[in-house]
């Protein structure tokens, strides 16, 4: 059974149509990249499967639930809203690290506000922290910032700041993680560090969307690769498909003009 | 005689601080509310509170002064004398019942008001420098709105209102002595009283340092608030 499906997405600001129908469905573990050129929709895309856009019409399924549909107003109290949000892990190209907080209390900020919900928590308030610090030094540790626990973000480098993002996105155990274009705002020089992170993730067995321009970085790390073209999947196959093999001339163009510019780097 | 006029500016100084104290305490908090209103998605909620904002800070402090002393007594009088020749209602009854406010409290009134405004202003600046990806960090990690407003937000703008903030704190030190037109009893009002009892013009002269020193121990503090919220970056 699939673990995500996303039928009917459609979405317009005002009045451009930035998507136009989308449907896809991911299996538990796969890892799926989404290419296309700017503006094709990708971001939005991300954002309406996550609840932070409301899409016009569509559903997405998540682990056999509906989590979203544009025909029924979901009422959800505050409760089962965290619980269901909390399922999508989100990273965003900007990071979005809480400035006044170390990288271990950003990673801690979530899991500590969900357990103060928890019946038994003024019982077993000690035990219930220390293991989400557990948990959290442990994310830290294996993304190689066990000795950043204690900075902020401001005395962080961007691929660590980046990789500390992940770290707190993955806290609260997502069924799924989202990542728009997580390396696009770094120098060239420290994309390696947090694909690698990334990569990890995905070898522990996490589903995973991640929207890039990092071609070789999704030849090898995705099962599938969508490409999107003025808010519609436009081709949707294997990498080896894709890249080497591409059916629609739009695919076709947008992966020379990429393979270029790698040639001219 | 130095002594004497120390103390007594003293005790004028005690007003000008009661003063300041309640402003800030009531405008503090209440500034904050008119800055949610100001940023209402409810529109006729949201201009009304700009419109409100717009007259107060479009205004002179001493002109509401005026209007909040001296409005009411001339409302009621107004209706009385309208009873008088023969207008009845429910509504001329009750403007009928305006008084003059109590002075202190007709200040503190028009204090409360004027300065909430301003600080209003200030959070909403604040409020709306924050990027919206804070936002919806917090929200993609299942925070609820008030929970990222004050675990997340909050403290950013903070450290952002500081430097503003102290601005408008330490003008209102100075305003304070907007208080003696309508005769309320503070450091101004009691020096000059030195020019009516005994001739001496210096006393006048000599509040300056009161206000120095006052303004001088406030900007320490906020020096030192700012010092205390230099651990991060936003
Ligand atoms: N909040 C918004 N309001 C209005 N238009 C928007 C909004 N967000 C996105 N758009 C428009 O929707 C289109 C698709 O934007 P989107 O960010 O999804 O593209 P993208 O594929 O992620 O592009 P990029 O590769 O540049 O990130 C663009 O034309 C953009 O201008
Ligand atoms: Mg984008």
């Amino acid at each position: 059974m699939a673990i995500l499906e996303v039928k009917g997405i459609y979405k317009k600001f005002g009045k451009t149509e930035v998507l136009r129908g989308i449907d896809f469905s991911m299996e538990e573990g796969e890892v799926l990249s989404i290419i296309g050129s700017s503006g094709s929709g990708k971001t939005t895309l991300l954002r309406s499967i996550s609840f932070l856009e409301t899409a016009d019409e569509g559903t997405v399924t998540l682990d056999g639930e509906v989590v979203f549909d544009a025909k029924s107003v979901f009422k959800r109290n505050k409760k089962e809203q965290r619980e269901v949000q909390s399922k999508f892990g989100f990273v965003f190209q900007q990071f979005n690290l809480f400035p006044q907080y170390t990288a271990l209390e950003n990673v801690m900020l979530a899991p500590k506000l969900l357990a103060k919900e928890r019946e038994d928590y003024k019982k077993n308030k000690k035990e219930i922290l220390a293991e989400i610090e557990a948990h959290a030094k442990a994310l830290l540790d294996r993304a190689g910032l066990s000795d950043k626990y204690s900075n902020y973000p401001c005395e962080l480098s961007g691929g660590q700041q980046q990789r500390v993002a992940i770290c707190r996105a993955l806290a609260l155990n997502p069924k799924i993680m989202l990542f728009d274009e997580p390396t696009s705002a770094l120098d060239p020089e420290i994309t390696n560090e947090v694909l690698k992170v990334i990569k990890s993730v995905a070898d522990l067995g996490m589903t995973m969307i991640i929207v890039t321009h990092e071609m070789n970085f999704a030849k090898n790390i995705s099962d599938k690769i969508i490409f999107m073209d003025e808010g519609v999947i436009a081709e949707e196959g294997t990498p080896q498909q894709i890249f080497t093999n591409p059916q629609n001339p739009r695919t076709k163009e947008f992966i020379t003009s990429f393979s270029q510019q790698t040639e001219d780097l | 005689m130095f002594t004497e006029v120390t103390l007594k500016l003293l005790e004028g100084f005690g007003t000008t601080l009661e003063i300041f104290v309640l402003t800030l305490v009531f405008a503090l908090p209440l500034g904050l509310i008119i800055s949610f209103g100001s940023m209402s998605k409810f529109w006729p909620l949201k201009w009304l509170t700009k419109g409100i904002v717009w007259i107060i800070r479009g205004t002179p402090l001493m002109l509401q002064l005026i209007v909040i002393f001296y409005g009411p007594g001339l409302v009621g009088t107004w209706a009385t004398a309208q009873i008088a020749n023969g207008a009845s209602g429910f509504l001329i009854e009750w403007l009928a019942t305006w008084q003059v406010f109590d002075r202190f409290f007709a200040v503190m009134l028009a204090f409360i008001i004027n300065y909430s405004c301003y600080f209003s202003e200030i959070y909403r600046g604040g409020i709306e420098s924050i990027s919206k990806g804070q936002y919806e960090a917090g929200q993609v990690l299942g925070m609820p709105k008030a929970q990222v407003f004050f675990r997340v937000v909050l403290l950013q703008v903070v450290k952002r209102i500081v430097p503003p903030m102290s601005n408008e704190i330490i003008t209102l030190v100075k305003d304070t002595s907007l208080a003696r037109i309508v005769m309320v009893y503070e450091i101004i009002w009691a020096a000059q009283k030195f020019i009516k009892s005994d001739g001496l013009l210096w006393p006048l002269f000599y509040t300056a340092v009161y206000y120095l020193i006052f303004c001088g121990a406030l900007t320490l503090l906020f020096g030192w608030i700012e010092k205390k919220m230099d651990y991060f970056k936003s």
